[in-house]
């Protein structure tokens, strides 16, 4: 028997001025404000405004990613669970999320044009079936699917393979 | 602790920084190129790996889900306890506009945080990855918008103390579009009767305390610093204290 192959699916979204969608607007003003106001803990006394500058000049600043990350929670949350974006092969969303990082790419204290943020959603972890094309045929790995349940059956969807979506850990169990 | 190591952070800032920047400035590279490239995935069929390109990300094929409502970070709170004790510790601080022939300063963002009983202060979520559920991240830290009377009021535990510095409260005064006004702290009266002295240091005691004559901070002079702090053990504490800032 194949070992079974357990994979945690990464999504890493990108959030930059130019967001239309009513979340990705949301999570771009509030990131910007509250990086605003945190980065000035760090540029007080000196002449640096962007994000670049902060962390060339002091490390610290990369505390910035931690101390940003309370203005998205929410926002996170009222996602339900359920990541963003990123629809099986019946344009429905389906992968399913608890965990997330939210990262600073670039910004800058007196331009908001510049704020760019991205929000990695890392996947429960998910039974990898087979590749089909470039889908993925994937499964929720519960713990009853470990055992030769009803028949075998799994609730299958297809992902397909594109940019910003990564494997970001595999794992295979006998 | 916290405020020694971004001392710290300074000294040792210019090493290691060319590295960061070229980071910084590869991943920004990458995204641009491939954001512009995700619209024009070659299958066609279903790539919906939206990103902020705007023009051609595909729409999810379902019912529109609810709308995304206003959520402030949440640092926004009046209690910042969370899973602290201590005895309790009401502050109460009422910023003016030293601009403004001192009125009283409304709509004005304010940040506090300090440490708890043993001297920790709170991680900012630190590098790794947060759980949607996560709470107390952010212990001791909170944020709240001025009243029209410039007031502003936490429900806290009292702090403790570490080594090399006398008690105190970080404070971060913003404008309401989020400009720093001024960052300050808050010190605490000494002596026979004051709340330092009834709590005592907490289980540390106060062999070691440095005291605010000898306090980094504080020694140059903190009169404009120091809160009126009234109350008991028993029924808690009240810290008060006006706050000029130029706005």
């Amino acid at each position: 028997m194949m070992p079974k192959r357990v994979i945690v699916l990464c999504y890493r979204k990108i959030i930059g001025l130019n967001a239309v969608k009513a979340w990705d607007k949301m999570v771009f003003e509030s990131s910007y404000l509250e990086f605003k106001m945190q980065a000035q803990n760090f540029s007080v006394g000196t002449e640096y405004t962007s994000y670049a500058e902060l962390l060339h000049n002091l490390p610290g600043a990369r505390r910035l990613n931690g101390m940003v990350t309370p203005s998205v929670t929410g926002y996170v949350q009222q996602l339900n669970g359920i990541m963003p974006d990123l629809l099986n092969n019946l344009g429905r969303r389906f992968l399913t999320f608890k965990k997330f990082k939210l990262e600073i790419i670039n910004s800058d204290i007196i331009d908001m044009a510049k704020h760019q943020v991205a929000i990695s959603f890392y996947s429960e972890p998910m039974v990898w079936h087979d590749t089909i094309g470039d889908f993925l045929l994937v499964s929720d790995h519960l713990p009853e699917n470990q055992l030769p349940g009803e028949n075998n059956k799994a609730i299958t969807n297809l992902i397909q393979i594109q940019p910003y979506l990564n494997i970001s850990s595999l794992q295979y169990l006998n | 602790m916290e405020r020694k190591s971004f001392l710290k952070s300074l000294v040792i800032g210019t090493i290691a920084a060319p590295v960061l920047v070229e980071a910084c400035k590869k991943d920004t590279d990458v995204a641009t190129t491939t954001s512009s490239s995700s619209g024009s995935s070659s299958s066609g069929s279903s790539s919906s790996g939206s990103t902020d390109t705007g023009t051609c990300s595909v729409v999810p094929t379902e019912t529109e889900g609810p709308y995304p409502t206003h959520s402030p970070a949440s640092y926004v709170r009046s209690n910042i306890t969370d899973d602290r004790t201590g005895y309790k510790l009401t502050v109460k601080i009422t910023i003016n506009n030293s601009n403004n022939s001192c009125a009283a300063l409304s709509g004005a963002l304010v940040d506090i945080w300090h440490c708890d009983a043993a001297g920790n202060y709170s991680e900012y979520g630190g590098s790794g990855t947060q759980s949607t559920n996560y709470t107390s991240v952010h212990f001791l830290r909170g944020r709240q918008t001025t009243d029209a009377n410039g007031l502003v009021t936490f429900t806290s535990i009292f702090p403790g103390w570490y080594t090399g510095r006398a008690t105190h409260i970080h404070v971060h005064v913003y404008n309401s579009t989020g400009t720093s006004l001024k960052v300050t702290q808050i010190a605490f009266p000494e002596g026979t009767g004051t709340a330092l002295t009834a709590v005592n240091g907490y289980a540390k005691g106060m062999t070691g305390y440095t005291y605010n004559a000898n306090d980094n901070v504080f020694s140059d002079g903190y009169s404009l610093e120091l809160a009126s702090v009234t109350g008991n053990t028993t029924d808690g504490f009240v810290l008060t204290i006006s706050l000029s800032v130029p706005a």
